[in-house]
């Protein structure tokens, strides 16, 4: 039997959370294929279960203004295809949604679930490494927020205690001008990421300011490394190329990838440099 | 193209029912008291039972194993061989094996008994792919030599060609295992009907059943009754491997009493039941000072798992289709089928065909690449003729319309353009594949084993009644036999009545599978309508039976293997056009065409979804559906990591049919489900092969492959 609890409140979803220490379900897409079981049996998963796929708190989308653009905040019930309709969603993250899974999953399937989910093989989870997003965490003590790369701790681990949920994921404005996503996938569609390549970057006057470079399936966590991106900055394109050779040598330090049932490692790591020096020397222009 | 009446597309009998979901399949049925099994399977590859810790069992749960078996009953399966044994008992050949079944009315409550029970083994060493079979690694599986099945076959004189040979040309091509993937696991539920032991089962082969089910119980095959469930696909999945289930099944039933349902999940179906066998074909052809063929050897070996099911027959096909659609002067061939302490490998679509055509596309266009000569003209030139002598030293017995073929799939496909302008190694290729496929089953199969009968009737009530064994599995049958009836007795399709099967009450026209359905048994049933026909103004009501016949210009020696190993061929041209990805090494196939000779379409909706299921299923063979097996796991047992082709991988499919009848088939038509497979998974490797420009050998051909020829290319030290 599983005990499954449906708040009415976010409130009293935390009273459950930080009483019984129930899995939160949104869609049910990891969750619910992970326990799965015979037909016509109940999952067996060993805690109770809190849901809140359906708590308004979590399920809107919020645009605040200010100087350079629009910031979104997402809540964490909000699916895939609610943000794949709405207008603000950044470039990226739009075209790593528009690979991932079918649409069937995406109507329920949402974006806090993927991170919470922890896999480095997370499409949409690239994404936001790339955009620099923030997660929103609420417990007993109050709210409090986590740059991506410090709520993901590992692989299936992360920040979030066992009292407290996702509420949101925040997006800074997203100021890019060359953006650049790529995924390996097993097959065309509804496939699972062999690995993937999540970039952008701002170009002001032919001088890259700005660069985020997110590798998704190459290591124990998605990469991405800010000091190789600190050298890549306040350069002209044509300087940048001079830098690519010593950059790959750097991210291959970093790409640390396994062999599993869907690919190499010897490909993952080729293919991810490949990436991104394809990046790097043609989308750099 | 001349239409004829009866190709012309209706709607099929079955397509109402299964798009709205009206159709019931086995899982959907419920009996009162009905209980349900899960097999206890074995965890090791290899290893000595030791025993088996049942703990006790509440009330209405049962334990069910080899000790069940009825005296006077052997625990095997019995196929064309009996050593599959229906229970693992004192030794374990695979990884999931069947040990024992639990059976019982809560599933919650099987799953939790299920984990306490304990098995005790004593590991042996396992032999887990072909070489460590043939180096007899851990002893013996099978025999002293773990070969299942052993042919040599000659052909002209071999040795004088390769004596006089200018130069030799030599390669050796691999192909994966392939799982099925039919939209509905397997499933089967045991009863008694009228006091009498009844299976009811999703399966191409009930009467299959019916026998390894008599067998193990040491009972006359009448005493058991097989009713066929609406089978959600088959693909060769469900020709022999339902009666690795039925049995223990059966066992279980007759110990309880009471309706059993058994009913695979996926992953476990995935995990458990018979693949494709894979497969290493070596190929070496004398030339000439000129660049003629001189002489060919083949060495076929096929990976065959644990039992032997029916690799004996699929090694023939696949030896037999050796050659491919070539007039070869002198050949020996050597096939091996060889034991390995993996999943027993059975039938699947084209049934070794695909792997033997495969081998031989590839190591032709070799060939003509070592001779600087073109892929398709050098091939061209030693296409078979109407009399030309096959490998089994028989004849082709039917005009062969390749050139035909050829030149329809030139121009769908603007191939000549295409094949100049795309560079070799320049990211774009586009690339064709001959292939034939012997119709039914080989040799004298047909009149020696299968026997085929089918009955037909009118009734009192002026109804005109079919019944045949072969079965509707997603291919049309149930529309195409109606068709072939309602021609013949010039009534509306709609009003022929085809028997559900049911062992007791249909005759026995074999099994669903060898392209046999419509091309032999389609005409049984088109002879019997004529008949019928006959008697037309008989009154009151009307029984015929129809027998198979050989045709008349067959020969065969099932003991030498020699003679004309097949009645009749269909065949095909496919051509694939590929665009590589330089940086991922990804292979996107951008156009599809293809031109078969079926004799002539029952209907050519139904051929059309043939051809479209069949070249998209050739294809994620090829390309993306990777099976591997470590220590004897497969490594890909979930739908997530066994990746089959969705709607978005491959584009639309053009092809045609060119019309040849044969005269022993239903208004002309031969076998087309097989056929319409084996020519993707070579067209594409060729294709990749030239947008690459590196030597292929092996499918399915993924991007971590394709970068690991590239590296061996760049160093040849490696190679």
């Amino acid at each position: 039997m599983v005990t499954f609890h449906r708040p009415v409140d976010l409130a009293e979803a935390l009273q459950v959370r930080a009483e019984t220490g129930a899995i939160p379900l949104a869609g049910g897409t990891d969750l619910l294929v992970r326990h799965r079981n015979w037909a016509g049996t109940l999952p067996r998963i060993d805690k109770p279960v809190v849901y809140v796929g359906h708590l308004q708190e979590l399920r809107r989308i919020d645009i605040s203004g200010n100087g350079s653009g629009p910031q979104m905040t997402i809540g964490a019930s909000v699916t895939y295809s609610e943000l794949l309709d709405h207008p603000t969603t950044p470039q990226l993250l739009r075209d790593s949604i528009i690979e991932l899974a079918a649409p069937g999953l995406r109507n329920v399937a949402t974006l806090a679930g993927n991170i919470c989910n922890a896999s480095p093989a997370a499409d949409a989870a690239c994404a936001l490494y790339a955009l620099d997003a923030e997660v929103e965490l609420a417990g007993p003590s109050g709210r409090r927020r986590l740059p991506i790369a410090e709520f993901i701790t590992g692989p299936g681990r992360t920040a979030l205690n066992n009292d407290e949920l996702v509420t949101a994921i925040h997006l800074p404005p997203d100021n890019s001008t060359v953006k650049f996503y790529k995924k390996v996938g097993t097959r065309r569609a509804n496939a699972l990421s062999k690995l993937s390549l999540c970039a952008c970057a701002r170009i002001v006057d032919r001088t890259v300011t700005e660069i985020g470079i997110a590798v998704g399936a190459v290591a124990p966590t998605i990469v991405r490394d800010r000091d190789i991106e600190h050298h890549l900055q306040n350069t002209a394109p044509e300087q940048l190329a001079l830098r690519i050779p010593q950059t790959l040598q750097q991210y291959a330090e970093l790409i640390r990838p396994i062999d599993d049932q869907r690919s190499t490692a010897e490909y993952r790591k080729h293919t991810a440099l490949a990436l991104i020096e394809q990046f790097l020397t043609h989308e750099l222009r | 193209m001349n239409k004829s009446p009866i190709s012309t597309a209706v709607q099929r009998v079955d397509s109402h029912g299964k798009t709205s979901g009206e159709t019931r399949y086995l899982a959907d049925y419920y009996y009162p008291d009905m209980l349900y099994a899960r097999c206890v399977r074995s965890t090791r590859s290899r290893a000595r039972i030791l025993a088996v810790r049942v703990p006790e069992l509440p009330e209405g749960y049962y334990y069910v194993d080899h000790r069940d078996i009825p005296e006077g009953g052997e625990n095997c399966v019995a196929m064309i061989n009996r050593d599959w044994r229906a229970f693992a008992a004192d030794l374990t050949s695979f990884y999931g094996e069947t040990i024992g079944m639990l059976v019982g009315p809560d599933r919650s409550r099987i799953l939790q008994i299920m984990d306490s029970i304990e098995v005790e083994y004593e590991d042996l060493e396992p032999a887990v792919n072909i070489d460590e079979a043939l180096a007899l690694k851990g002893g013996p599986i099978h025999g002293s030599d773990n070969l299942f099945a052993e042919i040599n076959l000659t052909k002209g004189d071999p040795d004088a060609a390769f004596a006089r040979a200018a130069r030799v040309v030599e390669g050796t091509f691999e192909s994966g295992a392939q799982e099925h993937v039919y939209l509905e696991p397997q499933a089967l539920c045991g009863t008694f009907e009228d006091g009498k032991l009844t299976i009811h089962a999703s399966t191409q082969c009930p009467f299959y059943i019916r026998h390894s089910v008599a067998e193990a119980l040491g009972w006359a095959a009448e005493d058991v009754r097989v009713r066929q469930t609406v089978t959600g696909g088959g693909f060769g999945g469900k020709e022999h491997y339902p009666d690795v289930l039925a049995v223990p099944l059966a066992v279980a039933t007759l110990k309880i009493g009471k309706p059993i349902q058994l009913v695979l999940p996926r992953e476990e179906d995935l995990e458990v039941t018979s693949k494709r066998h894979p497969s290493r074909i070596t190929l070496r052809t004398a030339l000439d000072s000129d660049g003629r063929i001189l002489g060919m050897q083949l060495d076929t070996i096929i990976d065959a798992g644990a039992y032997e099911s029916s690799s004996r027959v699929v090694l023939q096909r696949a030896v037999f289709t050796g050659i491919g659609v070539y007039d070869i002067p002198s050949v020996r061939a050597h096939g091996r089928a060889v034991a390995t302490n993996t999943v027993p490998a059975d039938a699947f679509r084209g049934f070794g065909a695909p792997q033997g055509l495969f081998a031989i596309e590839m190591h032709m266009s070799q060939i003509a690449q070592e001779l600087g000569v073109d892929e398709d003209e050098f091939r061209r030139r030693y296409f078979v003729r109407r009399n030309s002598a096959t490998i089994t030293n028989g004849h082709v017995p039917e005009d062969v319309k390749l050139n035909e073929l050829l030149e329809r799939v030139k121009q769908l496909s603007d191939y000549d353009r295409k094949r100049r302008s795309y560079a070799r190694g320049g990211g774009r290729g586009i690339a064709l594949a001959f292939v034939q496929h012997g119709s039914g089953f080989t040799g004298s199969g047909e009149r020696d084993i299968i026997k085929a009968r089918v009955r037909l009737r009118r009734t009192e009530d002026d109804v005109i009644e079919v019944c045949a064994s072969n079965v509707e599995i997603g291919q049309g049958v149930d529309t195409t036999f109606r068709k072939i009836v309602a021609d013949v007795m010039e009534i509306p399709y709609t009003e022929v009545q085809l028997l559900n099967t049911n062992t007791d009450l249909t005759p026995d026209s074999g099994p669903t599978c060898a392209s046999r359905s419509v091309g032999v048994v389609g005409y049984l049933l088109q002879e019997g309508a004529r008949k019928l026909k006959a008697r037309a103004n008989e009154p009151g009501p009307i029984e015929v039976e129809q027998e198979y016949r050989q045709p008349p210009e067959i020969r065969w020696d099932a003991e030498t293997l020699q003679g004309d190993a097949y009645p009749s061929f269909g065949w095909g041209v496919t051509c694939i056009e590929v665009q590589t990805d330089p940086v991922t090494l990804e292979a996107g196939v951008t156009g599809i065409w293809a031109a078969f000779d079926i004799g002539r379409a029952i209907d050519e909706l139904v051929i059309q979804g043939q051809i479209d299921g069949g070249i998209v299923q050739g294809l994620g063979y090829a390309q993306i559906e990777k099976l591997e097996s470590s220590n004897g796991r497969f490594q890909q047992i979930t739908m997530a990591d066994y990746v089959i082709p969705t709607s978005l991988d491959y584009p639309a499919i053009n092809s045609c049919l060119v019309d040849n009848p044969y005269p022993y088939g239903p208004s002309g038509a031969k076998g087309a489900g097989e056929v319409v497979f084996d020519g993707a998974a070579p067209a594409f490797t060729l294709a990749l092969q030239h947008a690459f420009d590196l030597p292929l050998r092996r499918i399915p051909v993924t991007p971590e492959y394709i970068l690991e020829v590239k590296k061996h290319a760049r160093n040849p030290v490696h190679a």
